[in-house]
């Protein structure tokens, strides 16, 4: 056995005194040594265990370090998110949808209403990309010289034209001009093209149909962004998110009872759009263990909308980000009595509106990099109380030369756990002994589990002061160890019930830790005849 | 303990007995305390092997209290012997086996040879080291226990020449010349005798720290703690006659003061050395060993991921603090001197008184002792004795002795200790001596 092999080699020391006379006259061999009882402690095992990597364990496997964060304090926060919805401009708001192919000029003037939302006005645009190409056939038996205008647009103070010179008989075809940089400026949604077409004998004509109804000149513009738009927005509603946040804190198949001091849900609006927007929360409610539906109801909003920031054109915050922050907590919600019914999920639904106020005064914007972003969080500090909240966990186990040792000298064991917990947390443990089928052999402990783990006191702030020590013995008697040491897997059942019986809510820190040691005191026979 | 045991069954065949010896100087094995005693009127002496002990054990452990008889077996049982032992307890043996010891008188001139095998022993240990091995550590969890033992053991073999004379009509001097043989030593190193275990009382953490050492010769020849246990190799290389060698001397002197008074002053093993040379070594183990148990990281245990607690594993570093590293090595050893000094006064025809005073001084021990005897010969063929004496563990010894004479032959039998000498395994101290000689 381990420990007696621990101290036989102390025995030698004893013999040296009288081995020259035992090398002569006395054998070791032939000397029985009585039969008595003798004691020997030794200790079995030993672990620390954050709390942190506690938490993160009774909660959720699937939790990441990124889930729970350590605040400057030390103390954890944990945070459930839905995914970020995040909107371009362009996924909401399409302009300049242009043709694939040339639009027709029917005539030396003609107003082409370019495509923009409805209640949207643009009146400046900056192009940021594109290419135009214009397009004229000459029906005629004599050449045709000519200039393509846009009247709204420009680039350096400069109008833009293009000159044209199409032999008799034929078709004129630009090369592709370059739009980026130009700017379109217009305060109906529309742009304005003329041409002047010319005979040699200076007669000015209009270029005639290539057939009746289809005009003989046109342009083609192809792969137009625009790197900024100004204009107004009008009141306009589409949807911005639908999604789904799992509260795992209360998603274990655990008993027990866990009150979480002031949990918050917070709403993020990452806004570049240069326009009010106003978020409508079409769906926002908590979905219980018992499958029942919590809806958030909060005086944040006003109805049931918030007005996101929003860069300001006035205010020339053209490329600015504003972000708005909606917090949902105890003060202005009934976040709080939904949590005593410890829901598992948040379902929300969030749509927006556009100059919600249909000021026709403001001044709007968008630039290609636009986007509005959303973002929805449970965030729960780990302030709280349990009571009986249980977890357990399974561990491998293998007594090697313990299961093998003939029991029959022993009298009986002692088990001592000793723990040193500067948690709020205490826990009443047991211990299940399985065999390879994963029966119950036995357990550590007779009769309800004890609290192996106890709780320091904590100050006003829910902090622990100190850190408690406890020594727990489970005597045995050798036929429960005969059968525990047999056993290939222990079955840890813990029950945690934070500081003073779990009336008070207390803070999790991430510093904290409990130490578990365990140690054995074997009485058995020794000597006499084997 | 277990030594204890051995020593004291080990030391039946024989040993020295000095006080009351020196006092029955009629003896001729008396010559052995005093190279200038010789039975008087005598010219040849042949003296036989003579049987004895000489050991004592501090407090009142007694042989008995360790062993005992049980349907035939002997039974080591150090559960009564505990509760005696003292928190520093010393054995102390000493053994001179007299295989032949010769003598004739050539005119004044006095010739003597001798051949003995002569121990002697110490050993100093904590009650702690017998409580740890009997009862385990359970009992003594959050104390220290410091269980090195001192020990100090050297035997040899001795061949003596002797030459004494008379100077003028009342003194006789003696001198004797010693070879001494070393056979074998164990001897722990003064300075390294630390074995400490300390059981702590939180989850019975183990801690041992060694740092102690021996020299050995012929003895112990290995020591191999693996398999966290020990096996020690005795005799495994036996010494030669001469191969570890060294000289004493003894001297002593007669002084006969008128008819009735006479003086006697030996001196012992002087300058006894014994150079180990060869199948010496030196046994050095030194270390610290800590077991805490099996270490499991946190985070394996909330994982499930801790595939077996092997308790084993992680005592193997014990074999690394336990492991003795052995050195070829030479020493010197020196044998304790011994003084006598005695007087006799022949109070009536058959009564003699007198007084001796022995010390014996070495490194690691001293003692002295004082008798006072009286011999009666209330018939020529027989003289018994008595002695009270004291020593340093009593000042309540009664000696006896009676000598038998029959023809040329002596047979005697002497103790310092004779309730002690006839119930030998209920004492702590034990002394007796049986011999013959043959005197003409």
């Amino acid at each position: 056995m381990t420990h007696k092999n621990t101290l036989r080699p102390l025995l030698w020391v004893f013999i040296l005194s009288g081995a020259l006379a035992a090398c002569q006259k006395f054998s070791l061999d032939e000397l029985e040594v009585a039969e008595r009882t003798g004691e020997y402690a030794f200790p079995l095992f030993s672990t620390s265990i954050g709390l942190k990597d506690l938490v993160l364990k009774v909660l959720n496997d699937s939790l990441d370090s990124d889930t729970i964060v350590i605040n400057p304090d030390q103390t954890m926060t944990l945070f459930y998110s839905g995914d970020v919805a995040e909107k371009p401009a362009s996924d909401i708001f399409r302009f300049f949808n242009f043709p694939e192919v040339p639009v027709p000029i029917n005539d030396t003037f003609y107003v082409y209403p370019f495509n923009t939302p409805d209640s949207v006005y643009i009146r400046r645009v900056e192009v940021a990309s594109g290419t135009l190409n214009l397009v004229v056939n000459n029906a005629r038996n004599q050449p045709i010289t000519g200039t393509f205008h846009i009247l709204q647009m420009s680039k350096n103070g400069q109008p833009f034209s293009i000159p044209f010179s199409v032999p008799a008989r034929q078709t004129f075809i630009s090369p592709p001009i370059p739009l980026k940089d130009y700017t379109l400026a217009s305060d109906s949604n529309r742009l304005e093209f003329r041409y002047e077409a010319y005979l040699p004998d200076g007669t000015r004509i209009k270029i005639d149909d290539i057939l009746p109804g289809i005009a003989g000149i046109g342009i083609l513009i192809q792969g137009f962004t625009a790197a900024y738009m100004e204009g107004y927005w009008g009141y306009s509603e589409y949807p911005l998110t639908l999604d789904t946040i799992d509260i795992d804190i209360n998603q274990t198949n655990l008993k027990g009872n866990v009150k979480v001091k002031n949990p918050k849900v917070t709403m993020t609006i990452t806004n570049s759009w240069g326009f009010p927007t106003r978020g409508v929360v079409k769906y926002l409610s908590f979905i219980g263990r018992d499958g029942k539906e919590y809806p958030l109801k909060s005086s944040v909003f006003f109805g049931d909308s918030i007005d996101f920031n929003y860069p300001s054109w006035a205010a020339g915050e053209i490329g600015k980000t504003k972000e708005t922050h909606v917090v949902l907590d105890s003060t202005n919600s009934n976040i709080a009595e939904i949590f005593n019914a410890q829901p598992v999920r948040l379902i929300y639904e969030v749509a927006g509106i556009s100059n919600a106020r249909k000021d026709p005064s403001i001044v709007g914007f968008l630039t290609d990099k636009s986007t509005i972003a959303l973002r929805m969080k449970v965030e729960l500090l780990l302030e709280g109380s349990a009571q009986d909240f249980g977890a357990e966990q399974t561990l491998g186990v293998n007594f090697g030369e313990f299961a093998d040792f003939d029991t029959s000298r022993i009298e009986a064991v002692e088990f001592k756990i000793v723990t040193e917990n500067n948690t709020p947390i205490g826990a009443a443990l047991q211990l299940y002994f399985l065999d390879d089928d994963g029966r119950v052999l036995d357990s550590l402990f007779t009769g309800p589990p004890p609290f192996v783990i106890k709780a320091p006191s904590v100050n006003g702030n829910g902090i622990t002061t100190s850190t408690a020590r406890a020594e727990t013995f489970a005597p045995m008697d050798v036929a429960r160890f005969s059968q525990v040491r047999q056993a290939k897997s222990m079955l840890l059942r813990a029950a945690f019930t934070t500081a003073q019986n779990g009336q008070v809510p207390v803070k999790l820190l991430a510093t904290q830790g409990i130490a578990l040691r365990m140690g054995l005191k074997v009485r058995t026979r020794l000597g006499g005849k084997p | 303990m277990l030594a204890i045991a051995a020593a004291l069954i080990a030391v039946r065949s024989a040993a020295q007995q000095e006080l009351m010896l020196y006092q029955t100087s009629d003896l001729w094995h008396a010559h052995a305390a005093n190279p200038a005693l010789f039975p008087k009127d005598k010219r040849l002496f042949v003296g036989g092997p003579t049987i004895g002990l000489d050991a004592t054990h501090s407090g009142n452990i007694a042989y008995n209290d360790l062993l005992r008889r049980e349907d035939g077996r002997a039974i080591l049982d150090l559960g009564g012997a505990i509760g005696k032992l003292e928190l520093e307890n010393t054995l102390r043996l000493d053994q001179r086996n007299e295989r032949l010891l010769l003598g004739a008188r050539l005119g004044g001139w006095y010739l003597s040879a001798g051949w003995s095998q002569r121990t002697t022993a110490t050993a100093t240990y904590p009650r702690a080291l017998a409580e740890l091995l009997w009862y385990g550590n359970g009992p003594y969890v959050g104390q220290v226990l410091d269980i090195g033992p001192a020990i100090s053991t050297v035997r040899w073999e001795e061949l003596s020449a002797g030459l004494a004379r008379n100077i003028g009509q009342n003194l006789r001097l003696g001198i004797r010349l010693k070879y001494l043989s070393g056979t074998a030593m164990l001897l722990s190193d003064a300075e390294r005798y630390r074995i400490r275990v300390y059981t702590e009382p939180d989850v019975y953490q183990l801690s041992l720290q060694t740092d102690y050492a021996f020299y050995s010769s012929s003895l112990i020849g290995a020591v191999d703690t693996s398999g966290f246990g020990y096996d020690l190799s005795f005799n495994a290389l036996r010494n030669r006659l001469g191969q570890n060698s060294g000289i004493g001397f003894d001297a002593g002197l007669q002084l006969q003061l008128g008819e009735r008074l006479s003086l006697s002053v030996s001196a012992l093993d002087l300058g006894g050395r014994i150079a180990w040379r060869k199948n010496t070594a030196y046994f050095h183990s030194q270390g610290t060993f800590n077991y805490n148990g099996v270490f499991l990281p946190g985070t394996d245990i909330l994982n499930g991921t801790v595939d077996s607690l092997d308790f084993g594993a992680a005592l193997d570093s014990l074999n690394d603090v336990l492991n003795f590293q052995k050195t070829d090595a030479e020493l010197t050893t020196s044998l304790p001197a011994r003084y006598y000094a005695a007087v006799q006064w022949q109070l009536l025809k058959n009564w003699r008184i007198g007084a001796v005073v022995h010390h014996q001084r070495d490194e690691r021990r001293q003692n002295t002792a004082v008798g006072f005897s009286g011999h009666w010969t209330p018939i020529p063929w027989l003289t018994v004795g008595a002695m009270y004496s004291i020593n340093d563990r009593s000042a309540t010894n009664v000696g006896l002795s009676a000598t038998v004479r029959i023809g040329p032959l002596q047979a005697f039998a002497l103790s310092d200790n004779a309730l002690n000498a006839v119930t030998p395994y209920r004492s702590a101290a034990v002394n007796f001596r049986l011999g013959a000689a043959l005197v003409f």
